[in-house]
């Protein structure tokens, strides 16, 4: 029997809701009218268009370098003609950013030069793992996009000794991850092992929370061909699969404040999305240009988990997975906890979307901000160990030094706080604001 | 159809913990202590009571009407202010002294500084204060027998209690509440009821009660016995008095109360330690209302000090050693 | 000529309202707090303070361009000093009762924040009788506040309030609080009074800006 691990400062115990698509399989969207690719979908510079209005590409094709080392490559999801490179409104950034508009053919035709690069990972060298990574243009996949190259070189002098592959999907709603694992358990280990050895690192542990025992027990199985592969089974509570949370629970190492990274404390941790997109880039040479996302929520007919085309627009999705019951309250790009919401669904996929989210009339509703009661409920959720009252309440007087005393700059935005009190005040969202507004301070003062 | 998508920033879900829902609780938690005053007094400490809430409700009602702001009586907070007021009264007190009491409470203590939330003492605490120096004979003389409702013509037990460290009552007896007292302060099982119903609700933090029961049982067993040391009644201590109300429902006031779990311990470890220097040296024979209160207005001194540990925070705390224990 | 008339009333005016000692500059708590128990109390002690601050208001400004600055608070206390010695020669003579009841705080007004204030800020910087009627303002208005906080107070805390042996109404209306006639009560009349002011003050001047606003 597997032991449990609990540990957590602060978290929330949130309603799953997983219940409404686990059980869906994975399906092929299809192949939309219009595909949308923004230059900005990871963090770090935009890409660089590497093909003209009019052109002729197949699917797998490049048609963007990355703009820097910090960047990543993008690829034509599917055959087409590029229809136009212009300003589209851009769901994360929320305004108006470059973009390549594909015009699907029809006929998913793969590219040539698309092949695989190696059948196991004996015959492929660290070097040559990192440098698919970038030629595919992967980035991690969980929600934050960083492009993986980047991130399996850590500096020189970091020490990595164990790498965690993040299977707990910890938000509400979203199974994305979870079908992945029980899908493809062998492709994601695959990739998690060459994760693992892109970085040299010899101690790999699967993260997954106790929520998902189908998804457990196919990992289970498919590991106990591999040695040095270890799993982490942890209890289902907000927000577990937080990086900084994992590696505490995991190792019970805590990453150092900002500016430390999990690599501080000689660990990486990636998501299984992640992994499963490096392990189809190794196995049969596709790089990124499809994604698993969960389409859910009591908004829709039919929650499903669609392997969908990047730049595929939500409202095609939306439409494969039943429509609307009724009208929308509510459209959230990402997780509800952490998400956007939307007001238009017509915006593309990105990289970064793990699920999209509709929630009805009903429980879309605006509750009234009461005033703070200070029974430090929040304090006690905070995963963070900050006092979220208190750094809200000086950044709504516009104090932000006295925020960022408060150690706003530690917050990991993950809502715990908002989710919890009971006045329903928008804690996250003013210390948000404060950590925008001294983040620019510090910056001008370089 | 689109622009109707209602756009709110993350997170779209919220926890069904509402502060009317708290309150309600709250008051949910007061009615078994209710009740038993009803049973033990009689009928007119009902009376004192409705009088209490309806003053409350009333005077929030008319001073936010009066001063141009919503009406908030819907939040039950006027309606806990009132009933734990009527609680901590003697129980043949006159009926215009609640009236009055919950006014106060609910108009000087809490709605001039800005109403809940920004209150910087229990309002109900600040009102039998008030009270207390108003009408001092009403507010300790007007005790009744319990089950009989006569008058009660000798001191209530705690006054003997404090000087000999002898309870004369058993066990069986203070658990019922069958001693002459405060209308709600006298049933020891009603208001455990409510109190671990508040617990187990999450509603209130253990730490204010046990660390303030904790702290009186363990000095009145040290002090509690005149002449002697480690001889006191720990049990009769705690028992005895308005305490156990105090700890359950007074002291564990969210705006009044830290926000942080340690600092709650020391809350109501502070409140416990006042508690028994008034009982046993001060001037008054009860001391929960003073200690209470005072521990109020030290509320924000620990709210400065007592942090909680921050993730991370080894990091920082080793990177300082290491430069050779300078602090910023 | 006409302006200076104009601002001799307004320096009279002024200390009922805008400048109220008590309730918008709150200096001179001590004896506010101390000896209101009761509306004649509040009378004399009112009393006392108009006579010690007008001698040493007109005194000041007499000799303001002759007193060096940088030795001027205690040519001020010396100024104060003198009225307040005769104010208590006089009621220890005439009024021992009252004298004895207000005790202390006679000879503390050589303290009293309201005289310093008047003589530092206004005084030592204008004419005389400028000053002379800034002084009786000044001290008609606290005289009345302490009769207001000691009348409230009185009949609160006794449920009577009493004219030399004239005691109205004679039986009282309701049991008396006796917290209105300890510190407490002193602090919650004061704290109401001056939110009243206050409120009042908001509310005119708001209506003020809209009129102009219209006009």
């Amino acid at each position: 029997m597997i032991t449990v691990i609990k540990k957590m400062i602060g978290g929330v115990p949130v309603p799953g809701k997983k219940e409404l698509s686990e059980k869906s399989p994975i399906e092929f969207a299809g192949i939309p009218g219009e595909l949308v690719l923004f230059m900005s979908q990871h963090i770090g510079a935009p890409s660089v268009a590497s093909v003209k209005p009019k052109d002729q590409v197949k699917r797998g094709q490049i048609i963007a370098e990355p703009g820097g080392f910090v960047s990543a490559a993008l690829h034509a999801p599917t055959s087409g003609v590029i229809k136009a490179i212009e300003p589209r409104y851009h769901p994360v950034l929320a305004r108006m950013s470059e973009a390549i508009v594909l015009e699907p053919d029809g006929k998913h035709e793969p590219a040539e030069n698309m092949s695989p690069t190696a059948s196991d990972l004996d015959g492929i060298l660290p070097e040559q793992i990192r440098k698919l990574a970038r030629e595919a243009g992967i980035v991690g996949l969980g929600g934050a996009a960083f492009p993986t190259s980047v991130k399996l070189a850590p500096p020189e002098d970091k020490h990595i000794d164990t790498y965690l592959l993040n299977g707990s999907e910890c938000e509400p709603y979203l199974t994305a991850d979870h079908r992945v694992m029980l899908e493809q358990a062998d492709k994601v280990l695959f990739g998690f092992r060459a994760l693992m050895k892109a970085s040299g690192v010899k101690r790999g542990i699967m993260c997954i929370e106790d929520n998902k025992p189908d998804a457990i027990e196919a990992i289970k199985q498919a590991m106990s061909s591999y040695d040095g592969l270890e799993l982490a089974v942890l209890s289902a509570r907000y927000p577990r699969g937080g990086e900084k949370q994992l590696v505490h629970a995991v190792l019970g190492r805590e990453v150092p404040p900002p500016p430390g990274l999990p690599y501080d404390v000689g660990v990486l941790v990636s998501n299984v999305g992640t992994a499963y997109a490096l392990a189809e880039a190794i196995l049969t040479g596709l790089p990124l240009v499809e994604r698993v996302v969960t389409v859910t929520g009591e908004g829709v007919a039919k929650p499903s988990n669609f392997k969908a085309l990047l730049g595929t627009p939500l409202s095609y999705l939306i439409e494969r997975a039943g429509g609307f019951t009724g009208t929308p309250g509510k459209v959230i790009l990402g997780g509800p906890m952490m998400g956007r919401a939307l007001k238009s669904i017509d915006v593309p996929v990105l990289k970064g979307t793990s699920g999209i989210l509709v929630l009805t009339k009903e429980q879309a509703v605006e509750e009234p901000i009461l005033p703070c009661v200070k029974c430090g409920k929040c304090i006690d959720a905070c995963p963070m160990g900050l006092q979220p009252l208190w750094i809200s309440a000086h950044a709504e007087r516009g104090l932000m030094e006295e925020a960022e005393s408060f150690r706003a700059m530690d917050c990991i935005e993950c809502g715990c706080c908002s989710y919890i009190c009971p006045a329903k005040r928008p804690l996250v969202q003013w210390i948000k604001m404060a950590k925008a507004d001294i983040t620019s301070r510090r910056k001008a003062q370089r | 159809m689109e622009d109707r998508l209602l756009v709110t920033p993350a997170p779209h879900m919220k926890s069904t913990k509402t502060v009317q829902g708290l309150m309600l609780d709250v008051v949910i938690a007061l009615l078994p202590a209710a009740i038993a005053g009803t049973i033990l007094f009689g009928f007119r400490s009902l009376l004192v009571i409705l009088a209490s809430v309806a003053s409350a409700v009333a005077s929030e009602a008319i001073y936010q009407k009066a001063v141009k702001r919503p009406v908030s009586i819907n939040d039950f907070s006027a309606v806990i202010t009132g009933l734990l007021l009527a609680l901590t009264l003697p129980p043949d007190v006159p009926v215009w002294i609640p009236v009055i009491g919950s006014a106060f409470a609910i108009v000087i203590a809490k709605q001039v500084f800005g109403g809940l939330g920004y209150n910087f003492v229990n309002p109900a605490l600040a009102a039998r204060a008030f009270l207390i120096a108003a009408w001092p004979l009403h507010m300790t003389r007007d005790w009744l027998n319990p089950m009989t409702y006569e008058a009660l013509s000798s001191a209530t037990p705690l006054v003997g209690f404090n000087a000999t460290g002898q309870a004369g009552l058993t066990l069986t007896q203070m658990l019922l509440g069958q001693r002459p007292g405060s209308i709600g302060e006298t049933c020891i099982l009603a208001l455990l009821l409510g109190g671990l119903y508040l617990i187990v609700r999450d509603v209130i933090d253990y730490r204010i009660p046990l660390g303030y029961l904790g702290t009186l049982a363990l000095g009145t067993w040290i002090f509690g016995k005149p002449g002697a040391l480690f001889q006191g009644g720990a049990l009769s201590g705690v028992f005895l008095g308005g305490a156990f109300i105090g700890a359950f429902f007074m002291a564990t006031d969210y705006v009044t109360s830290p926000v942080t779990q340690r600092g709650r311990l020391y809350m109501g470890i502070g409140a416990g330690l006042i508690t028994l220097v008034i009982r046993l040296w001060g001037g008054y024979p009860e001391g929960v209302t003073y200690a209470i209160l005072f521990m109020n207005l030290v509320t924000p001194l620990i709210d400065n000090y007592v942090i909680p540990r921050y993730y991370g925070s080894g990091h920082d705390a080793k990177a300082r050693k290491a430069a050779g224990g300078e602090t910023r | 000529m006409n302006k200076n008339k104009a601002s001799l009333g307004y320096d009279f005016i002024k200390g009922f309202i805008q400048e109220n000692p008590t309730f918008s500059l709150a200096v001179g708590m001590c004896p506010t707090l101390a000896v209101t128990t009761s509306l004649v109390n509040g009378f004399w002690m009112g009393v006392a303070v108009i006579f010690v601050l007008t001698f040493s208001n007109v005194f000041v400004s007499l000799l303001r361009k002759v007193i060096p600055d940088e030795i001027r608070i205690p040519v001020f206390i010396i100024l104060i000093a003198t009225p307040v010695v005769i104010v208590e020669l006089v009621m220890k003579a005439y009024m021992p009762a009252m004298y004895n009841i207000l005790g202390i705080f006679v000879p503390l007004i050589v303290v009293n924040c309201i005289i310093f204030h008047r003589a530092e800020a206004f005084a030592y910087r204008n004419p005389v009788l400028n000053s002379a009627m800034d002084a009786l303002g000044s001290g008609m208005a606290f005289t009345l506040n302490l009769m207001l906080i000691g009348g409230i107070r009185e009949f609160l805390g006794t449920g009577q309030i009493a004219f030399g042996s004239a005691v109205f109404p004679k039986v009282p209306l309701f049991e008396p609080a006796a917290v209105m006639l300890t510190p407490p009560g002193g602090f919650i009349t004061l704290g109401a009074l001056m939110a009243l002011l206050n409120i009042a003050v908001a509310r005119a001047s708001k209506r003020k800006k809209s009129e102009s606003q219209v006009g």
